[in-house]
């Protein structure tokens, strides 16, 4: 096989994948919907399908997605006669897809050729995803660290540039006690790890890994080695992180040292970027906007973008001491008698004591309502 | 200062047995205390020049350095391998972080503080250095605070006012590229007298330059390919966009003979990480990027650069190429271009720039106190990019009326878009000595070394595609075709005791 086969073949396992991700929506959701459930879109409207369809496998399968290729994929599965458009029925529902029936059984037979059903088991919550990428960070530093600690040479570049994992890891080695304990069992800990998966899985993962006299290898070079597609090894590593991880969590007293890799919890809210996240995190506290811009050293309009991030992506969030409920909807009707989101031209039209903060959390609440 | 001293410590700290042309003249000069302006070739060891001088100075040496990967990189290096206690400071640190820095810095815990030049505008930040002693400002790149440099940065603008108010320590200016223009600018911002200015050989002797013009797409790729296979490595292809980059690496990984892997600003930075690591250890013959691969890789014997399409100003290929041949054997440069590459430039000039009316309607969106989102600047049709770019001058010229008249009302959108348009010219300029260049009669290396004011022409091997050059020398001897790697029985618990062996 040479690299236009696996051309080929990544063609055909994207198609698979996108296929079956789409047959829960099918009827209900638009075909975007699962491209922005590959991509792992931190959107309301995505993370409650995810749950709804309980998609969880292919939430952020792959996170760097181009639209092109999703595109090219959507053409083929249309051309194929494997998914029917469905155009939009009343004024306010939106354009769906259905499947055909050589689609439902193509579906089912790429989800056993392609051992779905394997690769997909351990993936039974939403939280996996966005344990994988920094699970792996920290995994892949410590390796490197510990590895070049045996060589007694801890000159080296750090494959892993992620200051949270950079720290996490340091953190972990500070006290003498933890650096031997480290040293000692990590390479047991790792082997009662992986041993149980399957063995192009473990060596999957190890490959990746970097130490000394080893350079990590991409997945896209293994891709080429093994000769098959990049986005199929991507399935199978997030398989073997993943279940890495359930295992960690469910037997932390056997794995003492790998399951502290996992079990760091995640205080930050994930739906919103890191910064926005803790301002949430400080406005649950109590604290006022005024009183986060000082204590996060920013600028208070920084703050003010956050709040509306906020707005947008938290429905729980309580906003009336930014802005009253009465106020929301004048706003609101200001803007929808004006037929705009343009914030000056709203301004315009309201009381002066009116800011742009407020126009944009009203109409940041608004848009939401009407999806 | 001490000769004696001075050679101790480089093979103390660098295990350099000798310093190279320029490094010791600079770096006495720093030493009995003058302002310095440092013009080394690229990869003439222009680090060697202010980290030196930070072991021997009793004070903080400051390096105001513009690339925040290229900080972290030589810190890490200068803590790991030289046994220098130095540390960075960047606005991509949390505020915990730059505390503890500032905290170790007051305490006098570091020899070096690599700082981006806008950290080191920020008033607590002055403070600290205000309190400890600083006894040198570096500041690399220097050429980038010149408008006349091709990569003019606002916040080396305000420079100068910051070493005024840190009580004017002496200053290092360094840069590998910078014209008479841009020297002398750079001389009068920071006090720096004529005979202070060391000027090192930009002449590169050991490199051969070649050129070729291609018509079709089709040549250019398939020309390149085999001269991947055939030159001796290792070696870098840079392409002008990133999805050349990804249509040159899938074509060559059908059926070329090397190991090669592409790199680009697309790519997670694990992946960047791996691809570099594997380059610098030898594991993968060539790179194939965009200008995103190279700045900070300390790779002394990259043998050849091919330039896959032309690219948009002598600096920028004066300091791709100076890539070759750091150790000082023979090296080969290789430049491809046609008519295409120059329209491509032309384009993406026209595109970067803003007309006039664009300009004054960012104007008026600055007045409304909108804050400046995407969605905000697409609605009167300016895109990310141009937003930044607009931002960039607003700044700039604030920067310079502030100081000028204040308080006083100026046509600002007009001023602006005046900018904008100088910095379109010039860019323009810059392109067209590029295509002169290339379409030139003389010599490549007397060209391009006039260019930028060197008279010393000399070479080692071949000069040049226009005084004669045989391509069959950098070819590699042996045909040493990659081991396949073989099939070894995967075992987990081996695996794992090389990589950790647990003793």
């Amino acid at each position: 096989m040479n690299s236009r086969n696996s051309a080929a073949e990544e063609q055909d396992l994207l198609c698979a994948v996108a296929l079956n991700a789409m047959l829960p929506l099918a009827n209900e959701r638009t075909l975007q919907s699962a491209y922005y459930i590959l991509r792992g879109r931190k959107a309301n409207q995505t993370l409650q399908d995810v749950h709804l369809y309980t998609l969880y496998p292919y939430y952020r399968m792959f996170s760097r997605f181009p639209r092109e290729d999703w595109e090219k994929i959507v053409s083929t599965l249309f051309q194929a006669g494997w998914i029917l458009p469905v155009d939009a029925g009343g004024t306010n529902s939106k354009p769906t897809f259905t499947f055909s029936d050589t689609g439902l059984q193509h579906a089912k037979h790429m989800y056993q050729k392609y051992r779905f059903d394997v690769w997909f088991a351990p993936f039974t919550q939403s939280d996996l995803a966005e344990r994988i990428e920094p699970f792996w960070s920290r995994l892949h530093l410590m390796v490197q660290t510990i590895s070049q600690m045996h060589h007694g040479d801890l000159g080296f570049i750090p494959v892993v540039s992620d200051k949270t994992a950079q720290r996490s890891v340091k953190n972990q080695l500070a006290d003498g006690a933890m650096r031997t304990a480290w040293k000692q069992q990590l390479s047991d800990e790792l082997y009662r790890l992986w041993e149980p998966l399957d063995e192009g899985v473990q060596e999957l993962l190890f490959c990746q890994l970097s130490g000394v006299g080893q350079v990590g290898k991409t997945l896209g070079q293994v891709a080429e080695i093994r000769q098959t597609s990049r986005s199929y090894l991507m399935l199978q590593f997030r398989y073997g992180l993943a279940a890495s991880i359930q295992t960690l969590l469910a037997e932390s007293n056997h794995y003492p040292l790998l399951s502290k890799l996992v079990t760091e919890s995640h205080k930050l809210d994930p739906r919103l970027t890191e910064s926005a996240a803790r301002t949430y995190a400080l406005l649950q506290t109590g604290s006022d906007k005024k009183e986060i811009a000082k204590k996060r050293q920013m600028k208070e309009s920084t703050i003010e973008d956050h709040l509306v991030e906020i707005a947008l992506r938290c429905p729980e969030w309580d906003m009336t001491t930014y802005l009253p409920n009465e106020l929301a909807k004048e706003i609101v009707e200001t803007s929808e008698r004006l037929d705009t989101s343009r914030l000056r031209l709203i301004k315009d039209q309201s009381e002066a004591t009116v800011t742009y903060l407020q126009i944009r959390l009203a109409l940041a609440r608004a848009t939401r309502g009407a999806k | 200062m001490n000769q004696q001293l001075m050679h101790d410590r480089l093979k103390l700290h660098f295990g350099y047995d000798s310093f190279r042309p320029g490094q010791e003249s600079i770096i006495e000069r720093v030493l009995s205390g003058r302002s310095v302006l440092g013009l080394l070739a690229t990869g003439g060891g222009k680090s060697v020049t202010y980290q030196l001088p930070a072991m021997l100075l009793p004070g903080l040496t400051v390096v105001v350095s513009p690339l925040i990967s290229l900080m972290v990189d030589q810190v890490q290096q200068l803590r790991a391998r030289k046994k220098i206690p130095a540390t960075y400071l960047n606005s991509m640190q949390d505020p915990t972080e730059s505390r503890e820095i500032l905290k170790g810095l007051a305490e006098g815990a570091f020899k070096l503080l690599y700082i981006s030049p806008e950290k080191l505008q920020q008033p607590y930040v002055q403070q600290v250095l205000k309190r400890t002693r600083v006894s040198l400002i570096a500041i690399d790149e220097a050429h980038c605070i010149s408008q006349w440099g091709h990569d003019f940065r606002t916040d080396y603008l305000r420079l100068p006012q910051v070493v005024k108010q840190l009580g004017a320590p002496p200053v290092l200016a360094v840069t590998a590229t910078a014209t008479a223009t841009v020297r002398e600018e750079i001389c009068s911002l920071f006090s720096i007298e004529k005979e202070d200015v060391v000027l090192q050989s930009l002449n590169r002797a050991n490199i051969a330059y070649d050129l070729v013009e291609v018509a079709e797409e089709i040549d250019r790729r398939s020309y390149v390919i085999d001269q991947m296979d055939r030159l001796q490595g290792p070696g870098i292809v840079y392409c002008s966009t990133r999805q050349a980059v990804d249509v040159l690496t899938a074509s060559y990984q059908l059926d070329g003979k090397k190991r090669v892997h592409g790199y680009h600003g697309g790519m997670n930075s694990m992946e960047r990480m791996l691809i570099q690591s594997q380059f610098l250890a030898g594991e993968l013959d060539v790179i194939i990027a965009t200008n995103a691969f190279g700045m900070g890789i300390d790779k002394p014997d990259i043998r050849y650069v091919i330039h896959y399409q032309m690219p948009a100003s002598l600096e920028a290929y004066a300091q791709e190429i100076g890539r070759i041949g750091r150790d000082g054997k023979p090296g080969y440069a290789l430049l491809l271009f046609s008519w295409d590459d120059w329209q491509i430039h032309q384009h993406m000039l026209e595109k970067e720039y803003p007309t006039q009316a664009q300009v004054q309607k960012y104007e008026q969106l600055c007045n409304t106190g909108v804050p400046l989102t995407n969605e905000a600047l697409a609605m009167v049709d300016i895109s990310e990019e141009m937003g930044a770019l607009l931002a960039f001058y607003t700044e700039r010229v604030l920067a310079s009326y502030e100081a000028a008249a204040v308080g006083e009302s100026y046509p600002k959108a007009q001023i602006i878009w005046q900018e904008t348009e100088k910095r379109r010219s010039f860019k323009q300029k810059k392109l067209a000595e590029m295509v002169s260049y290339v379409r030139g009669e003389n010599c490549l290396r007397a060209s391009i070394n006039t260019y930028f004011k060197e008279n010393d022409h000399q070479f080692d091997l071949y000069c040049c595609k226009k005084c004669g050059l045989t391509t069959d020398a950098y070819f590699q001897t042996n045909d040493h075709t990659i081991a396949k790697n073989e099939q070894i029985k995967w075992n987990l618990r081996q695996a794992l005791d090389t990589l950790l062996p647990n003793k």
